[in-house]
């Protein structure tokens, strides 16, 4: 009997929770948050993004730079080509003129598109020494020789080919043998883009027309068994990087990042820095308030007093006065968002607390010899605490907006991934005059939407919890 | 003598999730020109529930169940729509003083123009006309015209009681419900209104019900006197009946008037009613009272007693008084 | 009558409490004066005997509440002494306020107010003993509360436990309520208003449970009322208040019969009883008006300006002091003879 009653007072605000159509939607899109955080690496398209790699500009060479979400195709004439991985070659020996035995790799890339990557790059992990022998097979048989590339002194290095900086010469070779003498002369190996020729169809207007090539293409990288036998030679996750023009889910930024990625890595900081601030912060106001009122007197008049001057302080400048001045570091900032944002909550618990302390049962409870803390403890605060939940959840979306705004500003924290720090990098780019909307808008949005998620949660709450708005 | 009001199979149920809550369950009583008709019970018997449905305007999920008669001077008025009532039958022709209404004024205006904005609602007046009418009315309550001037908390209990009353008043209903009017005042301020309230119903021909859990009180001021318990009537009597040397019939009457002290008497014992009202969502079968009745037999508890009229203006729902 | 000092558990010494209102920082600069007083308690003096059902009697405003919170301390008396068990409790340090909070308990009018809704009766038992750090765990507190269940005959006492206030009914929170100021086992109960607020049918019963457990632990009980009937029924001496003060003081019966003062002859014509007759009868009350504001407490005999007997002598005369009329019957009238 007992321990269902206990459950009644959580069933009760449940049943009334879920009559609220907007807190029920606030909470979906907190419950969808939680698990992204969770299960963050799932949704990461880049994993070691969180290891300092978002401002890593080498790790993100890979990519195009400011190239709009893969959807975009949708709605364009001409398609552009989407930037893929390929992670499994097919694996093959067979003789070379050249070289005798050599393991062939090779990755089958269907390129339907009409306007051609930028790049394909061979990248793999290799250690001791690699010989690598390039080409690429296109569909109607021709074969652009790619490139022969020696590497060495490899200790678990990263080694990476980019067609179109270290190929250039040899496919203005293959050009050569379909251009007209007149496109020939117009240009050389430093003004054609090997990916160009090498995805169009031939002919003698190659050069200019570009007419695409679709089908599928085979790159082949052979590899020496002189290379393959000794065993000091490592080579492990060769993989095939089409460099496309459109890229992920959000596209890229102008320093190649994938803008996703960071939205996603972005969420579980915007969510700790909104309900770290706000408990803190509403937990300290709740307490500050029933203390002021339940002393009264000389102590809630000086505590009204102090009251009264962080609540006359705007945080904003303050931030940035002291963002400014200190190395800005997210715990700093935190640190100042509570200790001038508890304010919020101190006047309307002190005026419910001012309530509460006449209640008969407080009255009862100093007649029963129970001391002051006791009774703010047991009698007032286990009352106002719930009142409070709908303050924390409200005072969210403020302080994910001043995280952002400093940040906008330039002063955030340069270890983490924050929305309003891809707002600023977007800003400093011109990202507005380039017409880079894939790169403001979904920070933006999303930013509002975490806003949003807890004003709905929080007016939800409410309006279940603080009975007396209920009317009015 | 001329009816004023008669109620007829008056059912009110609170639809909850739980079940049909039968706060008022086949309530059927008269009510007569210029008589004062008391209705007593314990707290949740269904006294206030009568007088709020007797505006038509039962709190949600409260609703007036089909079958139910109010008919109102010759006029049945559970046909007529919100909008009708509204216009002539609530607070035009029916007016309630509500339970701890003193305590309801709005704190930050005056009398006056509280006053003022009830009035107003209801009659097209000139401002002076209606401040005469309000002097008026607050001088037949006792109340000099000073107090139009006067916020809520300036006055006292008692004052702010005649002010409710005053306004309860104003637009010359013939039926005045009453409830609990003297509950928080002090016997003294007690005796003073109900002192106004007899005199009122003189002045102006009303008639009152009279909704109170004090017995001695009814005694004072009712002419007939309805026993409720469990959303049901109990006992219905004159005064006579209920008070006089016979005594009441009805055990739950009997019991109650046996657990109000006396101040004149000094008495060692005090009886009581064992146990609470029932649930009215799974009342007892038969008698609701036979749970708590020190006179129960056996056909109490599966057979419903019906209200019978035992001598002329008596009804009593007892199988005892069953011949 | 003569009382042994043994005799007396309380001895109240012309106790006074004068609120002062709260003045702004600009009133007191412009100098608009010290406001008056309100002088809820004015000098009052009764003695409480071991054993007995003393019943304070007044009005809304006649200071019968403030008297009951300065007995309790939970507010500090202007002047005058408090005199507990022949120490002077008037003012108390922390740690003999603690030890004077067992011994003087109090029953609240509304009890469902009276305890925190978040507790369970079980907690609402167990804070005083937690309070007044009462040797014993769990189980030995589980004890001692389902005996004070059972003083107050909540049976049985395990059930009740687990639930919340707002599961009982009126007079079962009055019992529980009633059981938290035994649990520590006081001498003195201060009651005000316990059965105001419980329905007619069970008051009698709370109220027999009252007396009941009185007798039994040999308590005394203070009991604070503006209802005469049950005054007469419940107590075996009563005082009467009016503005702040004590106006008649005597045996329940003997005062009831034969009042003396205007006050309380006014305050018992005023009590309806259930007797056939009196409809649409105007009674004749013997006083008008109602009670003045104790900032503003007319001089000489404070009753003067509703008494229907008054003369100029009671207004211009010093303030009648408590004077005995025989049987332990007090009265603060001087012209009780004549009238």
């Amino acid at each position: 009997m007992s321990a269902k009653k206990s459950n009644s007072r959580f069933q009760e605000f449940w049943d009334d929770f879920r009559r609220e159509k907007s807190g029920l939607i606030g909470l979906g899109i907190l419950a969808v948050a939680i698990l992204v955080v969770i299960f963050e690496p799932l949704f990461l398209p880049y994993k070691d993004v969180n290891e300092g790699n978002w401002r890593n500009i080498s790790y993100w060479e890979d990519n195009s730079s400011a190239a709009p979400p893969a959807w975009t195709n949708i709605f364009t004439s001409k398609k552009s080509a989407v930037s893929t991985t390929f992670n499994s070659p097919e694996v093959s020996t067979e003789e070379d003129p050249n070289y005798g035995l050599v393991t062939t790799y090779s990755f089958k890339y269907n390129y339907k598109y009409d306007l051609p990557p930028l790049d394909l790059i061979i990248r793999a992990k290799a250690s001791g020494m690699s010989l690598f022998l390039m080409e690429l097979e296109r569909p109607d048989g021709n074969i652009v020789p790619v490139g022969e590339q020696f590497f060495e002194g490899l200790n678990e290095d990263q080694i990476r080919f980019s067609m179109d900086t270290d190929a250039a010469s040899n496919a203005y070779e293959f050009a050569r043998q379909f251009a007209s003498e007149e496109a020939l002369a117009n240009s050389d190996s430093t003004t054609i883009r090997p990916t160009f020729v090498a995805f169009s169809e031939t002919g003698s207007d190659m050069l200019s027309a570009r007419v695409p090539l679709k089908g599928t293409y085979t790159l082949r990288i052979r590899v020496p068994s002189f290379i393959t036998d000794d065993s000091n030679n490592v080579l492990e996750d060769l993989r095939l990087i089409v460099t496309g023009r459109v890229s992920g889910i959000l596209g890229t930024d102008t320093y190649k990042r994938d803008i996703f990625t960071g939205i996603v890595a972005g969420l579980k900081w915007a969510l700790f820095i909104g309900l770290a601030t706000s408990v803190v912060s509403v937990l300290f106001g709740v307490m500050y308030g029933i203390i002021s009122a339940y002393f009264g007197g000389f102590v809630d008049t000086s505590m009204q007093f102090v009251y009264q001057i962080f609540a006359g302080i705007p945080v904003m400048p303050l931030l940035i006065v002291l963002a400014a001045i200190f190395k800005p570091s997210i715990w700093i900032i935190m640190g100042v968002m509570i200790v001038f944002s508890w304010t919020g909550s101190v006047m309307t618990v002190r005026s419910m607390a001012f309530q509460i302390k006449e209640e008969t049962f407080v009255e009862a409870a100093k007649a029963l010899g129970s001391g002051k803390w006791r009774i703010i403890f047991k009698h007032i605060a286990p009352i106002l605490l719930p009142y409070s939940f709908a303050s924390m959840a409200l005072a969210v979306p403020g302080t994910i907006v001043y995280e952002a705004s400093l940040s906008l500003l330039g002063l955030g924290d340069p270890t983490i991934i924050t929305w309003g720090q891809i707002l600023h990098d977007a800003q400093n780019s011109g990202a507005t005059l380039n017409g880079l909307w894939w790169w403001i808008v979904p920070p933006g949005l999303f930013i509002a939407l975490m806003g949003a998620t807890f004003a709905f949660l929080g007016f939800a709450m409410d309006k279940i919890l603080n009975p007396k708005l209920r009317t009015r | 003598m001329d009816k004023i009001l008669e109620v007829k199979n008056l059912k009110l149920y609170y639809h909850t999730n739980k079940g049909a809550v039968k706060a008022l369950d086949d309530v059927t009583f008269d009510l007569y020109k210029g008589e004062t008709l008391g209705l007593v019970g314990e707290s949740g018997c269904g006294k206030t529930t009568t007088g709020v449905a007797l505006l038509r305007m039962p709190s949600p999920p409260g609703r007036i169940e089909e079958g139910s008669q109010i008919i109102l001077d010759g006029r049945d008025i559970m046909p007529l729509t919100e909008r009708q009532i509204r216009k002539d039958v609530r607070w035009e022709e029916v007016a309630m003083v509500f339970q701890g209404a003193m305590n309801c004024l709005t704190p930050v205006y005056t009398i006056g123009k509280q006053m003022m904005e009830t009035l107003q609602e209801h009659r097209e007046m000139e401002k002076k006309q209606a401040e005469e009418l309000i002097k008026e009315y607050l001088s037949l309550v006792g109340l000099p015209p000073e107090v139009m001037g006067r916020y809520p908390h300036e006055l006292s209990g008692g004052m702010k009681q005649r002010i409710v009353i005053a306004t309860a008043l104003f637009l010359k209903p013939k039926v005045v419900i009453l409830d609990e009017p003297t509950t928080a005042l002090d016997v003294i301020v007690q005796a003073q209104i109900i002192n106004l309230l007899k005199k009122l119903k003189k002045t102006f021909d009303l008639s009152f019900i009279f909704i109170t859990h004090d017995l001695s009180l009814e005694a004072e001021v009712s002419d007939r006197i309805c026993v409720m318990y469990a959303g049901k009537i109990a006992e219905l009597g004159t005064n006579q009946q209920i008070y006089g040397k016979q005594g009441p019939m009805h055990p739950y009457t009997e019991k109650l008037l046996q657990a109000t002290p006396l101040l004149r008497k000094k008495v060692e014992s005090l009886s009581f009613i064992p146990g609470a009202p029932p649930d009215l969502i799974d009342p007892p079968t038969g008698c609701r009272f036979h749970p708590r009745c020190h006179k129960v037999m056996d056909r109490c508890k599966v057979e419903e007693p019906p209200l019978i009229e035992v001598e002329p203006g008596h009804m009593v729902a007892c199988w005892r008084c069953v011949k | 009558m003569s009382l042994n000092d043994n005799d007396v558990i309380l001895q109240v010494k012309d106790l006074k409490k004068h609120f002062t209102p709260h003045q702004s920082l600009i009133q007191s600069l412009a100098g608009s004066g010290q406001k008056r007083p309100i002088k809820a308690v004015d000098g009052i003096t009764f003695d409480l005997r071991r054993g007995e059902i003393f019943g304070l009697i007044g009005e809304s405003g006649s200071g019968k509440t403030t008297t009951g919170k300065m007995i309790m301390k939970l507010i500090e008396p202007t002047s005058g002494t408090m005199v507990f068990n022949g120490e002077d409790v008037t003012h108390t340090d922390k740690l003999r306020t603690q030890v004077y909070r067992r011994q003087v308990q109090m029953i609240f009018q509304d009890p469902y107010a009276s305890m925190n809704p978040r507790f369970k009766i079980r907690d609402v038992l167990q804070e005083p003993l937690i309070i007044h750090k009462i040797e014993g765990d769990n189980q030995k507190h589980d004890e001692m509360i389902i005996k004070s269940l059972t003083e107050v005959k909540l049976n049985p006492p395990a059930e009740f436990m687990g639930r919340y206030p707002h599961m009982l009914s009126g007079g079962q929170r009055q019992r529980v309520a009633t059981a938290r100021t035994l649990i520590l086992n006081p001498m003195l109960l201060v009651a005000d208003e316990p059965v105001s607020m419980i329905d007619l049918s069970t008051r009698a019963e709370i109220l027999a449970m009252m007396k009941d457990v009185q007798r039994d632990l040999g308590l005394t009980y203070l009991y604070i009322t503006h209802d005469l009937s049950t005054a007469r029924y419940f107590t075996d001496r009563i005082a009467v208040m009016y503005l702040g003060r004590i106006v008649e003081m005597g045996p329940a019966n003997e005062l009831i019969d034969n009042p003396i003062h205007p006050y309380t002859k006014a305050l018992i014509e005023a009590v309806p009883e259930p007797m056939t007759g009196k409809v649409d009868v105007i009674k004749e009350l013997p006083i008008s008006g109602e009670i003045p504001s104790p900032a503003n407490i007319p001089p000489g005999c404070r009753f003067h300006t509703r008494c229907p007997y008054a003369k100029p002598e009671c207004s211009e005369q010093s303030e009648p002091e408590l004077m005995d009329a025989g049987n332990g019957h007090f009265h603060a009238c001087r012209r009780w003879k004549e009238i």
